[in-house]
């Protein structure tokens, strides 16, 4: 097993709701290597989403260590986070979430845009993520011009630019028929093979099927971790 | 691309809530728009009464058909009143006993000057003038000489000449005893004005003074044919008897009845600076006053726009977060916005209200024909400052808000 891109020991999220206390997740431990695929399973309200929002470095825990490639992020502030997320996380939501008015390449640029990149190397990066998914003759249409497998392609794109250590995608292909999902899935595929380490959040067998790990969640624990004995072949 | 971005987004907005939008911009230009009209309006009138006043030496006395400044009083009255004839001011200068020192003269703006090839902008003013203009007016010659008295009587063309004419027409070289040439007639270069240099950026330079009698038979027209008659006492004590024997004299010769008011106006310089500067500095206080609480509650209005735009586009700020954008990142993009939305508002206020002073200088033109428009550079770039300072103010909070989101709820927020 190669280096830990994610350690994380004893995880806890409590919330407060009104007098009452919710433990969304009671002590998650966890590791995760890079070139990993993994799926994260489990019903609504087991946790997966809080435990996706902890590994995206959108959310904080209330208590336990979150080391992301080594680096302790769980007392980080929001300015901190927003550093890592732009450096190591690449997002893919099930709903897309392009910037509407921004064209497919400008939308793939944005992270670069915050990571201060200089314009030209913007440029060229952003091409080239687009040329990977496929969609070099589409970098200039903008969201509701293209079809959703072709927003669900952009969104990789953007996650893809800058290298980032994990891809984290949450029901990526939820908003997506069953053939767009597909070739979705095969793009994941692709992109661990090609080296990326790649965390699916889903609640559909067929989806996390792909994964060569599977992570369920119940009630805020895991209730189980195993290889996928179902993934195709790398 | 970001600021780009938020420029194209706000103009968006505009576009897409345009009765809420243009609202709050309406009410940003009509506080720019008081501003800058009534400062333009005002830097106008000042450079119109400063030029006479800079021309009126000390204990003068000024007399004309209708007032430099003309405001609150009966407008219809004043084009009513006949125009003081160059004879009727002869026979005025003959009768008085007081003091010998009586100048009469007429300007008239915009001519354009030429000599062999080189020409003037058409902006020189034209003043026609009498043997005694130097002595009574504190204007001096720095070359050459004034006209004579014959000279004017006999209608003899010959010009006395600013600098910026000398420079426009003749450049290094002396222009005393050259020609230049005024609406197709002739004239020869008998003097040149000291200069002077400029009275709120208009040059006092630019001029060519001519005999009066020259002047009337070929540069005036129907309602600018009316002469000013420029009295100086001997001195501080005899400018109140002078002031009196003047008025008595003018009574009579336009056939004024005693129970009725004058029908000409007559001022001393004194009394001309005062007027004025009283009138204008209490209508600036109120337009400025008027104008910022305007532009304050515009801010109001421009802050609640950017609220509704922060909470339209909570999940915008929910992607930009996730991808990495950090707090300053999203401020910057909202403050933009609002600037821009200021700016926009901003510069309606601006070409209406520099129009409208522009149209205002035109109408008046019609009773003070030295008037020329000034325009209030400064007052343009304060208000391009203070849109910008507005837009800071109020957009600062919206901006925060946005930047302070929890992006979890920003994501999940529909």
């Amino acid at each position: 097993m190669s280096q830990p891109i994610i350690e994380i020991a004893n995880l806890v999220k409590r919330y407060e709701m009104g007098d009452e206390e919710v433990f969304a997740l009671q002590g998650v431990t966890l590791t995760i290597a890079r070139n990993e695929y993994v799926a994260l399973m489990g019903p609504s309200g087991s946790g997966k989403s809080t435990l996706m929002n902890m590994l995206g470095c959108l959310d904080t825990p209330t208590s336990g260590t979150y080391l992301f490639t080594g680096e302790n992020v769980s007392d980080m502030d929001d300015d901190d986070l927003a550093e890592i997320r732009n450096r190591e996380i690449g997002f893919v939501f099930q709903t897309f979430n392009l910037l509407p008015r921004a064209t497919a390449l400008q939308n793939v640029e944005l992270p670069l845009v915050y990571s201060g990149m200089p314009r030209a190397e913007r440029l060229q990066r952003a091409t080239q993520a687009l040329e990977r998914v496929g969609l070099s003759d589409r970098m200039d249409h903008k969201p509701n011009e293209l079809s959703g497998g072709q927003r669900q392609r952009v969104a990789i794109a953007r996650a893809l630019v800058t290298s980032p250590s994990i891809i984290l995608a949450d029901e990526p292909t939820g908003n997506l028929d069953s053939k767009t999902g597909q070739d979705i899935m095969r793009l994941f595929g692709e992109l661990w093979r090609g080296g990326n380490t790649v965390i699916l959040v889903t609640h559909e067998e067929d989806i996390a099927r792909h994964a060569r790990r599977i992570i369920r969640l119940r009630d805020g624990r895991i209730e189980s971790d195993e290889v996928n004995p179902h993934a195709p072949v790398a | 691309m970001n600021a780009f971005e938020s420029i194209s987004i706000a103009v968006d907005a505009v576009r897409s809530q345009k009765l809420r939008s243009s609202l709050t911009l309406l009410s940003i230009g009509i506080g720019v728009f008081a501003i800058i009209a009534s400062t333009s309006i005002m830097s106008t009138l000042q450079q119109a009464v400063n030029g006479q006043l800079a021309d009126l030496g000390e204990n003068s006395i000024l007399i004309q058909r209708t007032p430099t400044i003309n405001f609150g009083t009966n407008w219809s009255k004043m084009r009513k009143r006949k125009n003081i004839t160059y004879a009727q001011a002869q026979q005025f200068r003959d009768r008085m006993t007081s003091t010998q020192l009586i100048s009469i003269s007429n300007t008239s703006p915009a001519y354009t000057i030429k000599a062999e090839l080189e020409s003037t902008n058409p902006d020189v003013s034209l003043i026609g003038i009498d043997e005694m203009y130097f002595a009574v007016n504190s204007v001096s010659i720095s070359e050459g000489r004034s006209f004579t008295e014959s000279e004017v009587a006999l209608s003899r063309r010959a010009a006395i000449v600013g600098m910026d004419v000398v420079k426009a027409l003749f450049g290094a070289g002396s222009a005393l005893g050259k020609t230049l040439t005024i609406k197709n007639q002739e004239f020869d270069v008998v003097g040149i004005l000291e200069p002077r240099g400029g009275v709120l950026g208009q040059s006092q330079d630019n001029r060519v003074l001519i005999p009066i009698t020259v002047f009337n038979r070929y540069y005036t027209s129907e309602w600018d044919a009316s002469v000013d008659i420029s009295v100086k006492a001997e001195s501080k004590f005899t400018l109140e008897s002078t002031f009196d024997e003047s008025v008595g004299i003018m009574r009579a010769l336009r056939g004024v009845k005693p129970w009725d008011e004058n029908n000409f106006e007559i001022d001393t310089n004194d009394a001309l600076t005062g007027q004025f500067s009283g009138f204008s500095s209490a209508l600036l206080i109120v337009a400025w006053i008027s104008g910022l609480g305007a532009l304050v509650a515009a801010g109001i209005g421009i802050m609640n726009m950017m609220l509704v735009s922060v909470r339209e586009r909570t999940r915008e700020i929910g992607v930009r977060k996730a991808l990495g954008a950090r707090r300053v990142w999203i401020i910057r993009q909202f403050l933009i916005e609002s600037i821009t939305l200021c700016q926009l508002g901003g510069l309606t206020g601006m070409v209406g209200g520099l129009a409208s002073s522009w149209a205002v200088t035109e109408i008046l033109r019609g009773t003070m024909p030295t008037i020329s428009y000034v325009m209030p550079w400064g007052t343009v770039v304060f208000s391009i400052v203070i849109c910008t300072v507005i837009g800071l103010a109020f957009g600062i909070y919206p901006a925060w808000r946005a930047a302070t989101l929890d992006p979890i709820e920003a994501l999940r927020y529909e």
